[in-house]
């Protein structure tokens, strides 16, 4: 079993240590924040760990059909924060993980009718009962946004390499708690194009981002159809982004992992990027 | 009399409003309209850089808003286009710092002197999605053609039609030969499931990326292919009857044959 390692264990022997609470966020919406959540989740699952995702998108929430448990939803995070059902109603078991659950966002209610002190408390009762608490942020830095943060105690920040999504990550990052040290995914990269100097280089992202990178995930068609399906790619031995997801996950679990392989020179050719950030606004 | 306001919205974030806003506004204005880019994506703006009029930015929607400047001192010239201008958004203030009623006046101002106003709304349903809708008349829907974006769209389908906002369709990022192997949803389930009218097609094109990245939009070069999609798009926009089948990628309609063939 791996057990979340941040907690120390401290002196009341019969108190099991809190599992991890870990955000998911990037400001800018379609980056693959959901894909990253059922992914990294299903993976450390696999590994043996109790994991539970959480979707903070109310209203628009889709992590339920990423994983294919759209049809098993019952009950959401609002009834269990408005009492009208139980954590052990609402929280789906996935179909292939014994491990790995997912608690629903409420989709015909809005962001404002999360407390936040609730929100806060969930996140905590959760840590009792698992390893990881993987959370879902919703697009934007609204009122959804500052839900999804509160309970979490570590950032993942999910960019590609454009030139929009590197900004909004910017700014994501410090709107985040100043004792955090969020860890990046750069999510998407075709390679090849990197070579011709038309898309950013993980290099270039992180040159602006400064962050510790996690992992670097390639843009390959496989993910919208495993998305479609509600299949997670993170199970397929084939893959090769499957397998950029376990690492992801070893990495998160403790495990010492090589830095993610994918690395492109940049050609010069975005020298305007880096003025960009340095401007009025 | 009057310009027309749309506001270009989807739910669901990274579909491409932004593209999507910037392309059908520069190709209006390569035909002579009028047009005005108004990012409300405030905290989180992308329109400038996609423009590539990122540096140019001296005043902002909220400096407007708050009095601190003129509309027209707030308005970027496009240079590269006789009549397209940006209002970009503020960078470093949150959404609630503007009004519905705020933004609406804005809108309705800078369609006193422009025949379209595009507004670039942000991604979610929260007080900016409010906001950026309250000053259209009509609204453009951006999709894609999978499952999760076409659930968040069809949840601001709903929230356009109690505004009482008409809206049409154009569905982004289409590979047909996906659509072909049965991998990805044709454009014809995806206006079924949200019961609108097409506006557009745009194909999955990777030239995209690097043309946002370098702040050009695709329709300035004429040989790009989807620089004549949007310019369709445009004239649709405008009121001209012009049909899907010439252009599109024959992908689409071969899978509609044989979707009556089997039906």
């Amino acid at each position: 079993m791996i057990r979340a390692i941040d907690e120390p264990s401290g002196a009341a022997e019969n108190v099991p240590p809190l599992g991890r609470a870990i955000v998911i966020t990037s400001g800018k919406g379609g980056v693959g924040k959901t894909t990253t959540v059922a992914n990294v989740g299903t993976a450390l699952a696999a590994r043996g760990a109790r994991v539970v995702l959480v979707d903070a998108d109310v209203g628009l929430r889709n992590l339920d059909i990423v994983l294919g448990l759209e049809s098993r939803v019952k009950f959401h995070v609002l009834d269990v924060l408005e009492e009208k059902a139980s954590l052990d109603e609402a929280l789906v078991r996935d179909k292939r993980n014994e491990t790995l659950y997912l608690l629903a966002a409420a989709q015909t209610r809005e962001k404002e009718d999360v407390d936040t002190a609730q929100m806060k408390a969930l996140i905590e009762t959760l840590r009792a009962r698992f390893d990881y608490v993987l959370i879902d942020c919703p697009a934007g830095i609204e009122m959804g946004f500052k839900n999804a943060i509160v309970g979490a105690q570590h950032a993942i920040i999910v960019c590609t390499p454009e030139v929009s999504a590197v900004r909004d990550a910017d700014r994501v990052v410090g709107l985040l708690p100043n004792d955090w040290r969020p860890e990046l995914i750069v999510n998407r990269l075709r390679p090849q194009l990197v070579r011709k100097g038309k898309m950013l280089s993980v290099d270039d992202v992180n040159g602006i981002l400064r962050l510790p990178l996690l992992g670097v995930i390639a843009d390959e068609p496989n993910v919208i159809v495993a998305s479609n399906r509600g299949e997670p790619l993170a199970l397929d031995p084939t893959s090769e982004t499957g397998s950029a997801y376990r690492a992801i996950a070893a990495k998160i679990a403790g495990e010492d992992v090589a830095a993610p392989v994918v690395r492109e020179p940049s050609g010069g050719l975005f020298a305007k990027f880096g003025t960009l950030f340095g401007g009025r606004g | 009399m009057s310009g027309r306001r749309i506001v270009v919205t989807s739910g669901k974030g990274g579909v491409g409003k932004t593209t999507t806003t910037v392309n059908v506004g520069a190709a209006l204005a390569k035909r002579g309209h009028k047009v005005v880019l108004v990012d409300t994506d405030i905290g989180l703006r992308n329109l400038d850089l996609v423009l590539g009029l990122e540096k140019k930015i001296v005043f902002d929607l909220v400096e407007v808003i708050e009095g601190r400047c003129q509309l027209r001192q707030a308005l970027i010239r496009d240079k590269r286009f006789e009549s397209l201008a940006m209002l970009p958004a503020a960078q470093t203030r949150e959404k609630e710092a503007v009004t519905e009623d705020q933004m609406k006046a804005v809108i309705v101002e800078l369609a006193e002197s422009a025949d379209f106003v595009l507004i670039d709304c942000p991604a979610g349903i929260e007080h900016g999605f409010r906001s950026a809708i309250a000053g259209a008349a009509e609204a453009i829907v951006v999709t894609t053609p999978e499952v999760s974006a076409i659930r968040d769209a069809d949840r601001v389908v709903g929230k356009l039609q109690a505004a009482g906002l008409p809206f049409r369709l154009i569905v982004n990022r289409v590979r047909p030969e996906m659509v072909k192997t049965g991998d990805m949803m044709s454009v014809e389930d995806v206006c079924e499931i949200l019961s609108g009218e097409l506006l557009g097609i745009v194909p999955d094109d990777e030239e995209v990326i690097d043309t946002t990245n370098r702040g050009e939009p695709i329709v300035l070069d004429e040989t790009k292919r989807l620089a004549a999609i949007y310019d369709k798009i445009a004239r649709r926009l405008g009121g001209e009857l012009v049909p899907f089948t010439n252009l599109d990628e024959p992908g689409f309609f071969g899978r509609l044959k044989t979707l009556w063939k089997v039906g």
